[in-house]
């Protein structure tokens, strides 16, 4: 009778007040699949294969003559750098008055479990830049790259520094024997021939899993209780959907691609130590000598910080600058943080330069 | 032992299938014939698919119990923290905040771990060779019905890249040249 009369009648109010949040909870939500991810107007320019070119429709007087390319991360879709019109990555850059481009990798099927680093940098990205150099004019445009993204990027700037006014790395993947982060654990390792050759392209079921042992915790079970908890604030969850239906959408990772990826960035670490070949050519970090700028986030639990790093001191550029947010991987590129103090800092220095 | 009972059943299996092969070639017509013959080959795969179970089951109990291992150390650790029963709405958040982060430590600190990784490896690489025997079998059924094989399609999937890979560098070439010449 003593511990009935104990229970804080609070405790009832709020198990009875998450109940009818939960239940009530497809009232007012939308079903992920009914979101649209794609925020900010854009046009296909250009499309080979699966990868489509996007340029996105200026929103401000274009001040700056050399336009911007993002080579968007092998993992998940581009839409997280234009996952919300507050938080939209893209959205910041034109308003600063950029020309913006993005590179889509497209989903890959069976089919293309033969494309490799080779066909990622010297065939789609080195044809979305022809592309942007024939349209606007120009002979050299700025890159940046995120995430994997960057590791493409920076092999491409190494091989074609002449078509490369500015490289922005963004958390790029290079120095894998110095990832600190779980992904690095289970990528050394993996044995990724084996995988290719039974299963072809690198499963979303993999990248499901690696997800899921990134603080499965507060990402599994808490994160859901503060979205039920939410349910009334529109604008919490109308970001929440937007980020889970990015989350969710995860498209294979072709077979030759991935196995170089881990074989070369983790397992052996040949890119920052200058041995990585693409194709037939070797990539060395010295000949990236153009204005740089790395930006690493110290919670990045996908790409830990020493990952990336070690890119500003590997590269021959004299102009180089390194920033580091008090953030993680996702936050520094879709947040208030990125709005606030990552873009200004980025455009700025872009505008500089451009 | 196992070695012993794959020789017992290969044994069997290739005397009944020569037993078998003349009156089976009389009395069938072309593709029963075929399949007789496939039939020994899936036999092969599921015997060995038998073998790598083993090795499967080994390195998943191993999963479960670094899971298990770490869950109950980080229980314990959770009992010494949070209060026993929690009093009010701030003593509930206070615990589940303690739950949530030791819980997240101690299961990064495993998922970080040469054993964890090491063990994870083994595991995947032994459900691929379970896969390896699915598609084996799968490919037998394939040829069976006269469909190409996964190895076959492959091929084809290598030569298109290939093809691919040319026409693209010469279009890309062709394009930098056509800027050359319109400057």
């Amino acid at each position: 009778m003593q511990n009935e009369s104990s229970i804080d009648p609070k405790i009832i109010e709020e198990v009875l007040k998450f109940s009818k949040n939960v239940i009530d909870a497809p009232k007012f939500v939308s079903a992920p699949d009914e979101i649209n991810l794609e925020v900010t107007p854009h046009k296909v320019v250009q499309q080979i294969d699966k990868t489509r070119l996007l340029h996105y429709k200026p929103i401000s007087e274009i001040k700056h003559k050399t336009p911007l390319l993002i080579s968007y991360a092998l993992i998940n879709r581009y839409h997280i750098l234009d996952i919300h019109p507050e938080k939209s990555w893209v959205r910041n850059l034109l308003e600063q008055g950029f020309e913006v481009y993005m590179l889509d990798w497209g989903t890959p099927t069976s089919m293309d479990k033969y494309l490799d680093f080779d066909d990622y940098v010297n065939g789609y990205l080195e044809s979305a830049i022809e592309h942007i150099k024939n349209q606007s004019s120009t002979e050299q445009i700025s890159l940046q790259g995120y995430c994997t993204g960057a590791t493409i990027a920076t092999a491409y700037t190494a091989l074609h520094p002449e078509n490369v006014k500015n490289y922005v790395a963004t958390a790029p993947v290079i120095d894998g024997w110095k990832d600190t982060t779980v992904i690095s654990n289970l990528a050394k390792h993996m044995d990724a021939d084996k995988m290719v050759d039974i299963i072809g392209n690198m499963p979303p079921e993999f990248m499901y899993y690696c997800f899921s042992v990134l603080k499965p915790f507060e990402q599994g079970i808490e994160k859901y209780v503060k979205f039920f908890k939410n349910i009334d604030d529109k604008k919490y969850v109308d970001n929440f959907l937007r980020v889970e239906k990015w989350l969710g959408d995860t498209p294979p990772i072709p077979g030759e691609l991935f196995k170089q990826w881990i074989k070369d960035i983790y397992q052996e670490n040949l890119l920052i130590q200058n041995k990585m070949y693409v194709g037939d050519d070797l990539i060395d970090l010295k000949k990236i000598d153009m204005p740089m700028f790395t930006q690493v986030a110290v919670g990045d639990h996908l790409v830990s910080p020493e990952c990336s790093m070690p890119l500003h001191y590997a590269v021959g550029s004299t102009d180089k600058t390194l920033k580091i947010y008090p953030t993680g991987h996702v936050g520094m590129i879709a947040s208030s943080l990125s709005q606030k103090k990552v873009l200004p800092e980025m455009g700025k220095w872009l505008a500089e330069r451009s | 032992m196992t070695e012993y009972y794959k020789h017992l059943s290969l044994f069997w299996t290739d005397i009944i299938h020569l037993m078998s092969s003349k009156p089976q070639a009389l009395t069938s017509i072309g593709p029963m014939r075929a399949f007789a013959a496939n039939s020994k080959k899936i036999a092969v795969e599921l015997i060995e698919i038998n073998e790598n179970l083993l090795g499967f089951n080994q390195y998943i109990t191993e999963y479960y119990k670094q899971l298990s291992n770490t869950w109950g150390i980080a229980q314990k650790k959770v009992n010494q923290k949070a209060p026993k029963i929690p009093q009010g709405v701030e003593q509930i958040e206070a615990a589940k905040r303690i739950w949530i982060d030791i819980f997240d430590n101690d299961f990064t600190e495993l998922f970080d771990s040469k054993k964890f990784g090491e063990n994870y490896g083994n595991l995947v690489s032994k459900e691929l060779e379970l896969t390896k025997h699915w598609n084996n079998i799968t490919n037998v059924i394939l040829q069976s019905v006269n469909l190409p094989s996964k190895e076959e399609v492959d091929e084809v999937y290598k030569e298109i890249h290939s093809l691919k890979k040319r026409v693209s560098k010469l279009e890309l070439e062709l394009k930098k040249e056509k800027r050359k010449n319109a400057k």
